[in-house]
């Protein structure tokens, strides 16, 4: 059935059975496309679906193609053509629309398909939930990457099959998921609710599906698969959604969203808008900023003044929101403050950087300095511009990534052809580098592609000024001779600044602050041949980078392309791939556990060899410390490795230091004669029968473990038989008391015959330090003045969410309490991180970084815990102790439970709020004097063989025969 | 029972399984099904690829079935590719004798191996997989159920949250379909006896060992109660010495393998399961039939699409046996509740008769013509 809009509508056949499903597909001058979505139609493992073509009078041959499918199935296809072109998918849609005959319309562009089951699985959903719309997952294909990527559209929204009753369920549908096409819509639904696409204007998808959403008395969520939207990267001709370097497409979005938001006003439903204010800033509005350094002033400003006008009827709440550097971009677009915008784009680009001055002000930390004083809108700029939870006063400069603005490029410069001239001013936040520093800087040029990274070249950076806040710096940089790429396989080269503070580097990237600032080609000699290149050019990364890229000699590069896609460039990439998986294989977990079993365990054991970890080689602390220097303490003769997991700063130099799973660690494990550890060597290393395992464990329990725990209880026989293995490791296993042994011992389901009865060496100071009065060094490091008291909190560690640590109490208002009285020490769990904002410097320090927490307790006049084991070791200090279990119903009762009531045995007041531990820690004297007897019982229960003598206990047990003579 | 007249078109129908007779719940479910089709009027043939290891009695069966090998297959290789293609002519000679409309249903998805390469032109394919996504995914089945079934017109699992997930791993045509409740008693438990009631086969999976755990926590608050452990199997000898050295021999009875399971579910006043894993579980619909509150480990979709939690019966996290002790122990403790729960069950487990679910299959069997 071919129909010409002019033409009267030919009446249905009578014997055509309504379908179940139209599909609209609409094309425009895509012919060589619109057969393979037509066939993802007629494939559907549905059968009942008819295909509605509708041409928006293409130029091309697509109506012709779309009259022969319709000519080959009859009944099935059926194609359609507008009078003239519209320049959009609304009015074909809208056409379509009303050619539909079946009960449910979907639509499908020519260049994209369907899956195969979509209509079957659209209609199921449909029919057995009576939807009006049902929604399934897009996936976007990339049609022309190498590996066939497939991004999925928005998958969180479609995990799990789910109905809504109204889109107000779900607003982040309404809010992300703004495609017309993967969705299927009951017909008389759209006809009831005069549904249509708007016509003449683009991103008509995001008007259509609020619409939809809101219209929709039932929404059913699938997810599955529906929709393929095929993605072509390298397009010369970008479609209409690539194309938003044009102000012309910004203009339509932000008209479209202004009608989205009257709709939702209409529709009574006006409190979506918020949820849609939030996805603008974090989303919408970051596609347009990113591209803002890449664009001429004259563009920036055209932009800016559409998107404040816009901006204006944004939720000054949503700004909360997002993260904090989304707020802030939006806000200094809304103030026009170039300045301070253009940089702060950068982060968002680069988010890990640091690109402004950053000001401290009121013992909080800004991103600038702007606005905050501002006597209409001051409190609101103070809102989003404040930073101090990103942590960035608390790092050091190394680990900072600041941003380094390029001003100056000038190449070819002076005389010799092959020389550029670089110049830039670094960002100095706070003060990070001060005055007086020593500054050296080095300009790097290493290859992008990793694996080809033979070489980099280095290039003095001759002055650098300090300027108060930036470091200004200039370089001259010979590339010709200086630069010696391959040829072919490092095309492109990234360029670093690495600048050095008193001797301590810090590495940047070259932004360039300006389109067109960095242009003109240079000499350079590739080792290969001068055929492939002999140009140099600068270009820009899309993270706004300066980079270098070898300028191809065309007819070379057409002889080298032969040579890489021919068979000696397949030979030869086969034979690097082999060459890399060989590396890979030989690097891997599997080949170095065989190593230590099948060629480490055969050396013979070497007798004085001792192998220490703690806490998987996090830390240097703990019991192997302790009786590590207990054992240097006394002069023995022996050889001793300790492992660490990241870097060894921190670990003793008297020791040979190796790294967790490097080789040098599996055969000092292998052929150690005592391995003394805290938590745990990898499971899967065998001990050798020579080998004594001494576990010091880490702490008493009050929380259910190991054999305790419903993981481990769930596993089966055989999984557990494993897991014992592991704990069958273990020759010694250090216990404090009874409790340990009624725990942890039957948890893991460990032998009388290897508990040992000396208590925890770690613990031997804190013994010591409650007979001998007097405050540890540790408290001059820290700076801790004497007439102030020291309070410790050291929580446990909590899972959810990111590493991140909220403090549950505001840790201003402590400062405010009680800071002339008291210094509060904060240890968060090493897996946990906290950020104190400078307003509390000195009042309360953060000391998770210390490897070793004894040192801290024995400083502390009190402690503030919740469930951590650190209250068995600090009760033998017979200090006060409290209680803040703020989340003790979740914690306890959710959890895998514990083994004891604190509430019934805790040495301290348990408190709930903020106030009551307040009003707790209001007097140490009395609360240490109203627990005593409690904390006396707490220790004889939890800690009676801690004595003070453990390490030496365990030294003269197994270390006695190494003693000099 | 079927309405009349009957509303939906007679069908042959094919139950394809890896054998027809072996002992176990893929078994029991197919000729559940196939007596039932059969009453509706199809004409139904159950075809298995090879005699089972442990065999179950049919009893006197209302339609006819195959077996395609006498052995087992020859091991995979040159030998079981011919075999498979000689076998899969004789499962093609018995689907062209179908009528149109013919409906091939696969119990398994090694069965599935053997359907591939027969024709089933006219017919629609059906694939099942009777276990719940987590315990699929740890056995090699995973991968298979993922190749062989990947274009078979539908694929069943036993709820709407395993089929989800089978979709997630890209098998996009998942439906779902529960199974159903093969009896309801005519006499629901009077709930008099203290005593709770488990039934499953002394098996790991089973979870026995975590339900001793969980006892020796409750028992000591209710002395007055005993805890009935029906079922044999592998780990009997274990789990006794586990009950004797946990001190609880006065309150747990050992009972052994039983014929009669609504009788032992007439006794009991609590049904308790303790799982490590589920498909969807006959035990608790059993239970929940016969008027007994269940308190259950949630390890699959199915125990919570059986059980409403708090509504019906009580849920815990899986292996925290404190959490089911707790949850017994509310249970114990309340009459009321347990009353309550008990007859809520028997109302709400109506969902799976026999004629709901036979009505669901007949809905999907027309609407794969569609």
């Amino acid at each position: 059935m071919n129909v010409d809009l002019r033409s009267s509508p030919e009446p249905a056949t009578p014997s055509a059975a309504v379908p179940a499903m139209s599909v609209v597909v609409i094309v425009y001058n895509d012919e060589t496309r619109l057969p393979t979505a037509v066939h993802s139609v007629l494939d559907q493992t549905l059968r009942g679906v008819e295909v509605v073509i509708v041409d928006d009078r293409s130029t091309d041959g697509s109506y012709d193609v779309a009259q022969r499918l319709a000519a080959e199935y009859p009944g099935r296809v059926h194609a359609h053509r507008l009078p003239e072109n519209s320049g959009g998918c609304g009015a074909p849609r809208n056409h379509g629309i009303q050619q539909a005959r079946g009960d449910y319309v979907l639509f499908l562009d020519s260049d994209d398909v369907l899956e195969r089951n979509a209509c079957r699985n659209m209609l199921e959903a449909a029919e057995t939930t009576g939807a009006d719309l049902v929604s399934g997952l897009c996936v976007r294909v990339h049609v022309d990457s190498r590996n066939g990527k497939e991004v999925k559209w928005y998958p969180w929204l479609y995990t799990t099959t789910r109905t809504l009753e109204s889109v107000s369920e779900l607003p982040d549908l309404l809010v992300f998921d703004t495609l017309s096409t993967n969705k299927c819509y009951r017909r008389d639904f759209l006809l009831e609710n005069g549904l249509e696409f708007p016509v003449g204007i683009h991103y008509e998808d995001l008007l259509f599906s609020a619409h939809a959403y809101t219209a929709a008395r039932r929404i059913t969520l699938i997810p599955n698969r529906v929709y393929d939207w095929n993605v072509v990267d390298k397009a010369d001709a970008k479609s209409i959604s690539n194309r938003r370097a044009e102000i012309a497409n910004f203009t339509h979005r932000m008209e479209i969203h202004r009608r989205v938001d009257q709709l939702l006003v209409d529709r009574g439903v006006a409190e979506l808008k918020f949820h849609k204010d939030v996805k603008f800033l974090k989303h919408d509005l970051v596609l347009h900023l990113r591209d803002l350094p890449f664009r001429d002033a004259a563009y920036r400003q055209e932009f800016a003044a559409i998107a404040r006008e816009y901006l204006e009827s944004i939720d000054p709440a949503a700004y909360d929101e997002t993260e904090p550097i989304h707020a802030i971009c939006a806000y200094l677009l809304r103030k026009s403050d170039w300045d301070n915008l253009l940089p702060a784009v950068d982060t968002l680009t680069n988010r890990n950087k640091v690109s402004a001055p950053l000001v401290e002000r009121d013992g909080r930390v800004y991103w600038c300095a702007e606005h905050l004083d501002d006597p209409d809108d001051g409190d609101f700029a103070r809102h989003v511009l404040d930073v101090t939870e990103l942590g960035y006063h608390t790092k050091p400069v190394e680990k900072l990534f600041l941003r380094n603005e390029l001003t100056e490029y000038q190449g070819p410069y002076g005389g010799a052809g092959g020389t550029v001239r670089l110049a830039g001013r670094i960002t100095n936040p706070l003060g990070v580098v001060p005055p007086g520093a020593r500054l050296t800087g080095e300009l790097e040029f290493a290859a992008r592609r990793k694996g080809v990274r033979f070489q980099v070249f280095r290039f003095p950076v001759a002055q650098l000024r300090h300027e108060g806040e930036t470091i200004a710096w200039e370089a001259v940089a010979d590339l010709a001779r200086g630069l010696r790429p391959v040829g072919v396989v490092d095309a492109v080269w990234d360029v670093r600044l690495h600048l050095g503070v008193d001797g301590v580097r810090t590495t940047t990237r070259l932004t360039a602050s300006e389109p067109g600032l960095a242009t003109g080609q240079l000499p350079v000699r590739p080792r290969l041949t001068r055929l492939v290149a002999d140009r140099i050019e600068p270009q820009i990364s899309s993270r706004g980078h300066l980079a270098f890229r070898l300028v191809p000699d065309k007819k070379a590069n057409a002889l080298v392309e032969r040579g890489i896609h021919g068979a000696p460039g397949r030979l030869a990439k086969s034979g690097y791939r082999k060459a890399k998986k060989v590396r890979k294989t030989l690097a891997s977990g599997n080949t170095k556990i065989r190593l230590y079993h099948e060629a480490f365990s055969r050396l013979p054991v070497k007798k004085r060899l001792v192998v220490f970890e703690s806490h998987l080689g996090r830390q240097y602390s703990d019991s192997p410390r302790a009786i590590y220097e207990e054992m240097r303490r006394q002069g023995l003769e022996f050889e001793a490795v300790w492992a660490y997991a990241d870097k060894p700063e921190g670990f003793p130099k008297d020791a040979l230091l190796v790294r967790r799973w490097s080789v040098p660690y599996l055969k000092a494990l292998a052929r150690a004669a005592f391995w003394i550890d805290n938590q745990s060597y990898p499971l899967k290393l065998t001990k050798r029968p020579e080998t004594t395992y001494i576990q010091t464990w880490h702490g008493s329990a009050l929380k259910r473990m190991g054999f305790d725990e419903p993981e481990w209880k769930l596993r089966s026989r055989a999984e557990q038989a494993a897991q014992q293995r592991t704990l069958d490791r273990f020759d010694r296993f250090l216990v404090r008391s009874e409790h340990d042994v009624r725990t942890l011992a039957r948890a893991f389901r460990l032998q009388e015959k290897t508990l040992l009865r000396v208590g925890y060496p770690r613990n031997d100071a804190l013994v010591r330090a409650r007979e001998t009065p007097g405050r540890p060094s540790v408290a001059a490091e820290l700076g801790i003045p004497e007439d102030k008291k020291v309070l410790l909190y050291a929580p446990t560690f909590r899972q959810r969410g990111q590493r991140r640590f909220e403090l549950p109490f505001d840790v201003e208002r402590f400062a405010d309490t009680f800071g002339d009285r008291y210094v509060l020490l904060v240890r968060s769990h090493y897996l946990n991180h906290v950020v104190l904002p400078p307003s509390v410097r000195d009042r309360v320090i953060d000391v998770s970084a210390h490897h070793d927490v004894t040192p801290l307790l024995a400083l502390a006049d009190g402690l503030i815990t919740d469930y951590s084991s650190v209250m068995f070791d600090y009760a033998l200090l017979d200090r006060p102790m409290f209680f803040f279990t703020y989340d003790y119903e979740e914690y306890v009762h959710e959890g895998r439970g514990t083994y004891f009531d604190l509430l019934e045995r805790a040495p301290g007041p348990v408190v709930r709020t903020e106030d009551d531990l307040y009003a707790a820690l209001g007097s140490l004297e009395e609360q240490s004097a109203k627990y005593s007897g409690a904390r006396e019982r707490f220790v004889a229960d939890f800690g009676e063989y801690d004595q003070g003598h453990a390490a030496q206990n365990i030294v003269d047990q197994f270390f006695a025969q190494w003693r000099r003579a | 029972m079927t309405p009349y007249p009957y509303p939906y078109p007679p069908r042959d129908v094919f139950l394809v399984a890896n054998s027809v007779n072996e002992l176990g719940g893929v078994a029991t479910w197919t000729h559940q099904m196939a007596r039932l089709f059969t009453e509706c009027g199809h004409r139904v043939h159950v075809v298995g690829i090879t005699p089972p290891e442990d065999v179950m009695e049919l009893g006197d069966i209302p339609y006819p079935t195959t077996t395609l090998y006498d052995g087992q297959p020859p091991s995979p290789g040159r030998a079981r590719d011919a075999s498979m293609r000689e076998k899969a002519t004789l499962l093609t000679s018995l689907f062209r004798a179908a009528r149109p409309g013919g409906i091939v249903i696969v119990t398994q998805v090694w069965a599935m191996e053997w359907v591939k390469l027969a024709d089933t032109t006219g017919l629609k394919v059906i694939g099942m997989s009777h276990e719940a996504f987590e315990y699929s995914k740890k056995t090699s089945r995973f991968r298979r159920v993922l190749k062989h079934y990947a274009d078979v017109d539908r694929m069943l699992v036993l709820t709407r949250e395993d089929a989800d997930l089978w979709i997630g791993q890209g098998l996009n045509n998942t439906s779902f379909m529960p199974n159903p409740l093969p009896f309801i008693p005519e006499e629901p438990s009077p709930r008099t006896e203290k005593a709770v009631v488990s039934i499953g086969r002394l098996h790991d999976q089973k979870g026995i060992d975590m339900l001793l755990d969980a006892w020796a926590e409750v028992a000591p608050r209710h002395p007055d109660w005993t805890l009935r452990i029906y079922g044999s199997g592998e780990d009997e000898e274990i789990l006794r010495k586990q009950c004797t050295e946990l001190g609880l021999d006065d309150s747990v009875e050992w009972r052994g393998r039983t014929s009669d399971v609504p009788g032992a579910l007439r006794g009991a006043s609590v049904f308790v399961q303790s799982s490590r894993g589920e498909g969807f579980p006959l035990a608790l619909m059993e239970a929940m039939a016969t008027a007994v509150p269940c308190a259950a480990f949630d390890c699959a979709p199915g125990v919570h699409e059986i059980v409403r939690d708090g509504e019906d019966g009580l849920l815990a996290t899986p292996g925290n046996t404190g959490e089911l002790a707790r949850r017994l122990d509310t249970l114990m403790s309340d009459k009321h509740l347990r009353d309550r729960m008990g007859e809520t069950a028997r109302v709400n487990i109506q969902r799976y008769t026999t004629d709901e679910i036979v009505r669901r299959w007949e809905e999907l069997f027309g609407f794969l013509e569609r």
